[in-house]
This record gives structure tokens, sequence and C-alpha cells, in this order.
């Protein structure tokens, strides 16, 4: 999570699997916006000789909706070329890479970027560089500069890198898929008889010192809005082309046919953990304009329901509440139309009537100092942060697991209390969990671990 | 858009023989010797040759899914173009190449 691995057919194609997508006005640069989509999930940083790269036969999109339809005004879209210089030595680089152009890196990648509207298919920039994985000092003596070299500036005060990047999303994987314990509050989980744990304890970071790969896009604001209208959907997409066959003779898959969408990813953790397992695949395969389709998991969200069933006596308002079956109109409003004026004073990012999971970023919105910040978004009050767009640093997990538990509810029934546990769920991590520190510019995620140092 | 390659029932037999192994009826009929004489014959018939097939096919496979072979249903893919045919007579010939 918050989409990694979570569908059963996109599990088995890292490459083209999103992971995650942030959108946010840029603290450093404002009257810009960063959108970031990443892919291949869950990088051991020492996977050589062969390390991780985009995949070519991938057409990999980022969209904006200005227009509130569900469907994309603007796509960036990137596809790439893999190099490799010397087909005869097994080395992914013969000496230290220096430079984006080092004789020494034998397998590189480049990049071609397209800007599609309604209208127009514009391309921005051809074979832009990426810069390598992240092996170790003595192939990648001085990594951090190097990866700065492949940030790039494209007319229209657009700023774009693509490559490795340290995961910057925190979560305790390792509790949550273990029948939904939250290892702070482990003691009061049902533990279905076993009695294992006593005691609450601190969360564990699945992620840290893993890596993914990153496309960030930095574009001024006024490129992606309609006049008036400030708020912008975002979500990315992977697609493939219908056929692929192994070619023998060559010993390589060749591809035919149309491109076909296999990923999807706007808000952390629909697909994920709202969607169930026999529908994740079709959701993948579908634009958000489709998402009336799934309405009834995100307003009768079958997690809210086991969670007192989990933790018995800690959610008793939450049980009364799902079982009244109230569709949670919160949820909706977070999820799929974003949050009408009027519910939380000052702040709105609706986009309108059409049930679409998009993320939504308000983009008159400013970019709320670094020391001011909460992880916890428009939830710790402020308003720069999730659900209004996502920032790398926020807590995802512990918004939507606190949004699930009932906390949002009374922006929609003001007669709702919610059960005193609810606005304290986590799974027990913050930004520190993250090893790697984030950048505070452009592309904001952190430099990637080294296969050198990781594991250590 | 990339333009979509015409196709008639000729020339979806020589794009099938030029795709080679590649094309799932191509690899198909390089297995009997019936069905190779068949496109062969196909060929010389129509003057055509592997050097006739557009741009698209000569970079990427053109591949034929008989999607039912019953009712002719036929999925043509070639570069990123797809062209969907009704041809029972077609499908039940490479139907039978494989039998």
């Amino acid at each position: 999570m918050s989409s990694h691995r979570e569908a059963p057919e996109i599990s088995t194609d890292p490459v083209a699997d999103s992971t995650d997508v942030y959108a946010f006005v840029s603290p450093d640069r404002p009257g810009t916006v960063t959108l970031i989509a990443n892919y291949i999930p869950l990088q051991g940083a020492a996977g050589g000789p062969n390390f991780y790269e985009f995949g070519d036969e991938v057409l990999y999109q980022i969209h904006v909706d200005n227009n509130g339809d569900g469907r994309a005004d603007l796509t960036f879209q990137f596809r790439f070329s893999t190099h490799t210089a010397n087909p005869d030595t097994f080395l992914y680089n013969t000496g230290p890479i220096e430079s984006l152009n080092s004789p020494n890196w034998n397998r590189r990648q480049t990049y071609d970027v397209t800007l599609a509207t309604n209208t127009h298919t514009t391309k921005l920039a051809k074979n832009l560089a990426c810069p390598p994985c992240n092996i170790g000092p003595l192939s990648t003596p001085d990594y951090g500069a190097l990866a700065a070299k492949a940030v790039h500036a494209l007319p229209g005060g657009i700023t774009i890198f693509a490559g490795q990047r340290a995961e910057g999303f925190y979560v305790d994987l390792g509790a949550i898929f273990d029948l939904g314990d939250l290892r702070p509050f482990e003691n009061l989980h049902a533990q279905y008889g076993l009695n294992v744990f006593q005691n609450p304890a601190a969360g564990v970071n699945a992620t840290n010192h893993l890596n993914v790969h990153s496309i960030a896009i930095q574009v001024p604001a006024s490129t992606l809005v309609r006049k008036n209208h400030p708020t912008i959907g975002v979500w990315t997409t992977a697609s493939r082309q219908k056929v692929r066959l192994w070619d023998d003779r060559n010993g390589e898959n060749v591809n035919s046919g149309p491109f076909r969408q296999v990923s999807r990813l706007g808000n952390p953790l629909v697909n994920e953990v709202l969607i169930p397992l026999g529908k994740k695949d079709r959701w993948n395969s579908l634009p958000p304009s489709d998402d009336k389709l799934f309405a009834g998991y995100i307003t009768q969200p079958g997690f809210a329901a086991a969670l007192p069933a989990l933790y018995p006596g800690v959610f008793p308002r939450l049980a009364a509440l799902a079982k009244a079956g109230k569709p949670r109109k919160d949820l909706e409003a977070i999820l799929l139309t974003g949050i009408p004026a009027g519910l939380i004073p000052g702040f709105e990012n609706f986009t309108g009537p059409v049930l679409a999971d998009m993320l939504r970023l308000n983009t008159s919105i400013p970019a709320t100092p670094s020391a001011k910040q909460s992880i916890y978004g428009l939830l710790g009050g402020d308003p720069a942060g999730f659900p209004n767009g996502r920032r790398p640093t926020d807590d995802v997990v512990a918004i939507e697991l606190r949004a699930l538990a009932g906390v949002t509810f009374p922006l929609v029934d003001k007669t709702f209390t919610p059960d005193a546990a609810a606005a304290k769920l986590t799974d027990g991590l913050t930004p520190a969990s993250v090893s790697a520190p984030y950048l505070g510019e452009f592309p904001y995620l952190g430099t990637p671990y080294s296969g050198f140092s990781n594991p250590s | 858009m990339p333009r979509k390659p015409s196709l008639s029932r000729r020339s979806l037999l020589r794009g099938a023989a030029g795709a080679g192994a590649a094309g799932l009826a191509a690899g198909a009929l390089g297995t009997t010797s019936n069905t190779a004489s068949n496109t062969a014959s196909t060929l010389e018939a129509t003057g055509a040759s592997a050097a006739t097939l557009t741009a698209a096919t000569e970079k990427t496979p053109l591949v034929v899914h008989v999607r039912d072979a019953r009712t002719g249903d036929i999925e043509v893919f070639a570069g990123t173009t797809q062209t969907r045919l009704r041809d029972r007579d077609l499908a039940a010939r490479i139907a039978g190449a494989i039998s």
C-alpha cells in the first residue's frame, strides 16, 4: 500500500504497478504544483546486476481533470527507452558513474514527455536522462549530485525528473495485513483468542530502506487549472499494449496492439483497502469517471464494519453506524467528489457531483510552512495537506484510518459523536520513520538507499 | 492516432505469413506443410510479398487472435492498432491449420 501490489493482476507486473501519487502546491516555488507518480514497489536497494528500471513497453501517464467530469483534460505521457552500451559484459557499470554521460555506465534510460489535451498533443521533451540507480560508494560515489543533474528544466516553467527515489510512504504493512493489527493498540485486538499481544508496541515501517521509481513534474498552476476553478483532480495510470508474445528466437517479449490501462491510482488506499478482491483488476482498468460503479464500496466500507469486531468494545459508535447502514457521505466527499464549501470553514475542494476517485488539490490554498504543517493534513487543521492533494510526508494511513473509524462523519451528520479511540488511530509511524530524509526541493522524495549500505 | 492498416482477408494472410513466428496465426501456419502451401498459394495469386506490409507491421508483429472460430470473430493487432473482423471462412481456415 498505498497501492503497492494492491490487485492480483498488477501484483505480477511491478514495472507497471503504481504505488503512490502526490499532488501539492510546491512549498519552495509558489505558483507551481508538483505532481509525483511512483512505480515499481518495494525495491531492494541491492537488486543488481539488473537494477530496477522503468518499462520501455509501458505508457506511464499523469492525468489532470480540471472540470470535474472524472476525465483527463491534460495528460502528461512518459515513454522510456533503455540503452545498453556494451552487451558483452554482465555489468550495469564498468567503473564509477560520475556523470550522466559517463562511459562507465552501461545500462541507462532516457525518456520522452508529451502533453496531451483534448485538442492538442505537444512533445515537451525528448531523450531526457534518468539517473542511475544508487549502487554504492564505488559505482555512484556522489549520488545526490549526480541525481540532481537529472532534474531537467523545460520550456513553460516546467521542471521534471524520472528515476529512483527513496520510498517516502511509511506504513506498517507487516502488522496491518496480519488481520488488521495496529501495534500501538494491539493489546486491544481480539487476537482470535490467541492472546499473542499483551502490550502496545511501536510501529515498524515496512518500506524503510526500500526504493521506488518516481516520475515527478512541477508545473505552473496556471497551466493546470481552468479560470476561476482552482481545484484539480489528479491520478496516474500505466498502460500496456494488448498483446505480448515471447519471441523465443530473440529471447524477448514483443508487443502489439493498442495500449490499455492496467494500473490506476488517485487517492491512497482506495483500491487497496476499499475495493474488494474480485473487483480490483477491473477497477485498475477503468477511468475515474466510471467510479460510480464502485461507490458502494466507499460509502459502505467493509473495513469500517470490521474495525469494531477486530477491536471489541473500542468502537461501539462506529459499530452502530455501520449496523444502521447509513451511507458514509463523508468518505464520498473526501474520496469521490471533494469536500464542498460549508462543511469545513474556509475550505473546499469540491469538483462537482461526478463520483471519481481523484486526488483533489485546491491550488489556491498556499503551501503551509514546514514548521506549521500537520502530518494529519486537513484533520490536523492544515488545509494544504491530504485530502487536499497529498504531500510526501502526510500520514495518509492515520488520516484514512481515522476517517474510516468515523472521525469525519460529523461533517455530514452533526448528531454523530465518534468513538474516542477513532481520533487516535495510527499504525505508530511518522515521517521520522523514513531513514532517508525528504528533500526540501524538487523532487522532494529522498535520495534512494544504496545497495552497498542497505540492508546493513 | 496512428493510421490503421487496411486489412482485407488476403492482406491478412499476407501479413500473417510475413509476421513469421511472432504472429499467432503465422506461428501456427508454419507448423503444417499443408497450410504453408496454402499461404504460399495466396501470396503467389495476389502477387504480394512480405515487403508490402505496412510500416507498422514491419516494426512490430502482426498478431491474429481468433476469439471465436464458430462465429468468425477475429482480432488483428498491428503496431498500436486493433482491427476486428467477422469472417467464419477465414477463422475456419486458421483453426484448421492447427488441427
